[in-house]
């Protein structure tokens, strides 16, 4: 069982922090010394971040207008403005410590998707603004909405991504403290994200169709990142998609 | 019941929620997939156990005290 919605705007409010408030210049020097593999690898997840939290913060309007009642749109508005923080943080990083050229985000955002798969471009600057898009349309189809977004990309995908890049940033030859800082913080907003979401779902009449639907989608999303986390880390991010919606109340058969 | 008169759970029939992403530990349903058999006290519940919705530890939770429930 999941709490009502009125624990997370409690707790969004509790957690608000501020990536301008991140002391970077540790990472600025360090990022020079990170071996050839130990840059493609960091920058390649940081690239990911930045293409989805673009993504994800730019669709959530059309969550909102769908929602149920005003405590759940309330919950949409909360998420909204930490999904902008972590994309401002992830060009923050970028931009600053990573050194990635251009004049402003999307110049950045051009310059990355050269350093992710094109399956993790397609996930969230098509698919993702497919599903919203037909959302703010018929202002229906927000739990399978729900789905794609809080259960398979926060809850697979950048989960995924956020434990492998705490797992890199830990093997570097050299420390990137501003990075982990933020990269840490990311997570503890995303926790509550993927409750809210396994909320929605929790309240909701899920049928074998779309439950099957979601382990496919969760499955096949697990593999966005390509060779930048471990298999280990994606059969790992499967079998806690399928935990997870379980505890949301979705029987499997 | 306490001295303070309110009356005081049983560690069996106590709830725990994850603070950070609103779970809420049921003992009477357990976490079978984690081999937490329903009735389950959260006390018995081994420290590496993991929070089945955002996979925060079991120190990540609190115990839900009597009457509170955070379901609006």
């Amino acid at each position: 069982m999941i709490t009502g919605y009125g624990h997370f705007v409690t707790l969004a409010e509790s957690l608000q922090w501020d990536e301008t408030d991140i002391d970077y210049s540790a990472d600025r020097e360090a990022w020079p010394q990170l071996t050839d593999t130990e840059n493609a690898r960091v920058l390649g997840l940081i690239a990911g971040f930045v293409i989805a939290e673009t993504s994800v913060s730019g669709q959530l309007g059309s969550y909102q207008a769908a929602a149920s009642d005003d405590s759940m749109e309330a919950v949409f508005r909360a998420q909204a403005r930490d999904e902008a923080r972590h994309a401002r943080f992830f060009d923050l990083v970028s931009a600053e410590v990573a050194g990635v050229p251009g004049a402003n985000p999307a110049a950045r955002r051009d310059a990355l998707r050269a350093h992710v798969s094109t399956e993790l471009v397609d996930l969230f600057e098509e698919r993702l603004p497919a599903t919203a898009r037909r959302l703010a349309e018929d202002h229906e189809g927000l739990t399978a909405a729900v789905g794609l977004y809080h259960m398979v990309i926060e809850g697979v995908v950048l989960l995924a991504g956020q434990h492998a890049m705490l797992d890199t940033l830990q093997g570097l030859s050299v420390e990137l403290p501003g990075v982990r800082k933020g990269t840490e913080l990311v997570l503890r907003d995303e926790r509550w994200h993927i409750g809210f979401g396994s909320r929605i779902v929790q309240s909701a009449d899920i049928g074998r169709d779309e439950a099957d639907m979601l382990l496919d989608q969760g499955e096949t999303a697990a593999k966005v990142w390509g060779d930048l986390i471990t298999p280990d880390a994606i059969e790992t991010a499967v079998r806690q998609h399928r935990r997870r919606l379980k505890a949301a109340g979705i029987k499997f058969w | 019941m306490s001295i303070s008169g309110q009356t005081q759970a049983k560690p069996e029939t106590k709830r725990w929620i994850c603070d950070p992403c609103g779970f809420i530990y049921e003992p009477e349903e357990g976490d079978p997939d984690s081999g937490i058999d329903p009735g389950t006290p959260f006390e018995d519940i081994p420290d590496d156990w993991m929070c089945p919705i955002c996979g925060a530890t079991k120190a990540d939770f609190r115990e839900l005290q009597p009457g509170e429930f955070p379901e609006d």
